[in-house]
C-alpha cells in the first residue's frame, strides 16, 4: 500500500515538473518570438469622420510598407505610426473593403516581418499576436488556431478567414498574427462577440491585395458573372452548379451555362459551391483564368478573362502604374528581417 | 411638427441616425468637462462673493428659527463674525493655490509633453496633486476635444461579405 502510494507521489511529481517544463519552453519560445518581432509593429494613428483612431500595423518590407486593418487605415486621415520611440506620419496606399485591409506608407527604412503561409497551418496551431491594447504598449499574446471559416453569421465572408483562440482587445485590429517562427500568417481584422478570440484574414489573401497594387497601382478584384448553389448529385467529385450567368460578363461571352457544374477555377478545385469563395477572391480583373465544368457529361474548359467585380470599392492613393510601395525590389527581404 | 417633414422622411432620418452614436467615453468626459467649467466659474468670482456665499451657507445650514431669541441671536451672530473671520483668513491661501494650479490631470501625460488629458479629478484630487506636478497656465491645458482619448479599433465582425454565391 505505501509503495504504491510513494509509486502515485513520484508520477504526479513527475507530472508536474514536465508540465512546468512544457509552459517554460512555450514561454520562452513566446518571448524570443516577441523580442524579434516587436520592433517591426508599430502603433497607428489616424482621424476619421467620427473621432480620432487608434490601431496597431507592421512593416512588410524595409522600405516602411505597413499592413493594417482597413478599420484602422481604410477610412482615415493625418496617418502617424509609432516605432522605435519615432512619430512619423504615414500615407495610404490601398485601402480595400473586401479582404478588409489597408497598406500605409512611411517614408523611412523599416524593420520588417517575414511573410510565412496561412495555408500550412492546421486547427491547434500556436500562434502570437503582437498588437498594441488600448494605450498599453506592444503586447504579446498567445493561442491557437480554431478553425478556418468562410461563414460567420450566417453570412459568407469574401474569403477564408482563419478563427483563432486570442483574446484580441480593442486597439489591436491590424496586429500581425505569427507563427512560431515569427512569420505573418495573418492580420487582426476583428474580434468575435465575447471578444475571447478574433479573426485574422491570412496573409495569401493579403498579399493578393499587395500585388494587385504592384501591378497595377490598385487593387483589382474580379469576377466572371456566374451564381452557384448546391447541385442534388455530386458529379464527377463536384457539387457546384452554375444557376445562373449574368448576361454581358465574362461568363455569358465565354459561353458558360446555368446548369453546368464547376470543376475547377484557375488551380483551385472545386467540389462545394462555397469553395468558389476562395478561388473568387484571388481572381484579378484582367487575368485570364481557365475554368472547367462538366457539361452532359464531358469536361469544358473555357478561358474567361476576370472584369472588375462589382462589389470592389477600392482605391489606390497612388496613380496607376505608379509603385511607391516597392520602389526597391520586390523579392522578400532578408537583411533587415527580425 | 413642422410641416416640413412627414412621416416618410422622419423615417428616412431615424433610420439614418439609429447606429450614430457618440464616441467612446463621450458621456465620462462631459462630466468631467463640465465639473472643470464649474470649478473655473468659481474661480472667476472675487474672493469677498466667495466668502460670502460660503458664510451665507453655513447660516443656512444653522436653521435659525430655533435661535429667535434675544441671546441666542448674539451668540450666533458672534459665531458667524468668527467663522466668516476664519473663511477670510484661510480663503486666500486655497484660492491663490487653485490658481497657480488649475484644475492639474492627475492622469500622465503624453510622450510629447505637449497635449494633457483631462482627468477624472475632483477640485479636491486637482488640488491635491499640484504640489506634485508642475504648474501648468490654462494656455498649455487641451481643450475638451483634443483631449478625448482616440477609438482603438477592432471591430466585432469582420467587415466584408459576399451577399451570394458568386464569381
Amino acid at each position: 500500500m505505501l509503495r504504491s502510494l510513494a509509486l502515485l507521489l513520484c508520477t504526479m511529481a513527475i507530472s508536474a515538473r514536465g508540465q512546468d517544463q512544457a509552459a517554460d519552453a512555450i514561454s520562452r519560445e513566446v518571448k524570443d518570438l516577441f523580442d524579434r518581432c516587436a520592433k517591426a509593429v508599430v502603433k497607428i494613428h489616424g482621424v476619421d469622420e467620427h473621432s480620432e483612431l487608434s490601431g496597431t500595423g507592421f512593416f512588410i518590407d524595409p522600405t516602411g510598407t505597413i499592413y493594417t486593418a482597413y478599420s484602422v487605415g481604410g477610412e482615415g486621415a493625418n496617418f502617424t505610426v509609432e516605432f522605435g520611440g519615432k512619430k512619423m506620419r504615414a500615407r495610404q496606399l490601398v485601402a480595400d473593403l473586401r479582404s478588409g485591409i489597408a497598406m500605409l506608407k512611411v517614408d523611412a527604412d523599416s524593420p520588417a516581418l517575414p511573410i510565412g503561409r496561412a495555408e500550412q497551418l492546421g486547427v491547434a496551431a500556436p500562434v502570437v499576436m503582437i498588437g498594441y491594447p488600448l494605450d498599453l504598449p506592444e503586447t504579446p499574446s498567445f493561442g491557437m488556431v480554431a478553425g478556418f471559416d468562410r461563414k460567420y453569421l450566417d453570412q459568407y465572408l469574401t474569403t477564408t478567414h482563419l478563427r483563432v483562440n486570442l483574446p484580441a482587445q480593442r486597439g489591436e485590429a491590424g496586429a500581425p498574427l505569427l507563427n512560431m517562427k515569427g512569420e505573418v500568417v495573418g492580420i487582426v481584422v476583428s474580434s468575435l462577440e465575447n471578444s475571447s478570440s478574433c479573426y485574422a484574414l491570412p496573409i495569401e489573401a493579403a498579399e493578393k491585395i499587395r500585388g494587385d497594387y504592384m501591378r497595377f497601382g490598385e487593387v483589382r478584384h474580379g469576377w466572371i458573372g456566374a451564381h452557384l448553389a448546391e447541385a442534388p448529385e455530386q458529379k464527377d467529385g463536384s457539387r457546384a452548379e452554375l444557376t445562373d450567368i449574368i448576361e454581358d460578363t465574362p461568363a455569358a461571352d465565354a459561353g458558360l451555362k446555368s446548369g453546368d457544374i464547376l470543376l475547377q477555377v484557375g488551380t483551385k478545385q472545386i467540389h462545394q459551391p462555397d469553395d468558389i469563395i476562395d478561388a473568387s477572391f484571388f481572381l484579378t480583373a484582367g487575368d485570364v483564368v481557365p475554368i472547367t465544368v462538366l457539361r452532359d457529361g464531358q469536361k469544358v474548359t473555357v478561358n474567361v478573362e476576370a472584369a472588375v467585380h462589382p462589389a470592389a470599392q477600392n482605391h489606390a492613393i497612388a496613380a496607376p502604374g505608379t509603385n511607391q510601395a516597392f520602389p526597391l525590389r520586390l523579392e522578400q527581404p532578408t537583411d533587415n528581417t527580425p | 411638427m413642422d410641416e416640413q417633414f412627414d412621416d416618410s422622411e422622419i423615417g428616412r432620418l431615424l433610420r439614418l441616425k439609429r447606429h450614430e452614436q457618440p464616441p467612446p467615453g463621450y458621456f465620462e468626459d462631459f462630466l468631467h468637462e463640465f465639473h472643470r467649467r464649474q470649478r473655473d466659474e468659481l474661480l472667476r468670482q472675487p474672493l469677498w462673493q466667495i466668502a460670502l456665499n460660503r458664510a451665507h451657507d453655513f447660516m443656512m445650514g444653522l436653521n435659525v428659527h430655533r435661535l429667535a431669541s434675544y441671546p441666542a441671536a448674539v451668540a450666533a451672530v458672534l459665531i458667524c463674525a468668527a467663522v466668516i473671520s476664519l473663511k477670510i483668513y484661510e480663503a486666500p491661501q486655497s484660492s491663490e493655490l487653485a490658481q497657480s494650479t488649475p484644475v492639474i490631470s492627475a492622469q500622465p501625460v503624453s510622450s510629447d509633453n505637449e497635449t494633457w488629458d483631462l482627468a477624472p479629478a475632483s477640485v479636491t484630487s486637482a488640488t491635491r496633486v499640484a504640489s506634485l506636478q508642475p504648474p501648468i497656465h490654462f494656455s498649455n491645458v487641451s481643450t475638451h476635444r483634443t483631449a478625448t482619448p482616440p477609438r482603438y479599433v477592432l471591430d466585432s465582425k469582420p467587415v466584408s461579405y459576399e451577399s451570394t454565391l458568386r464569381f
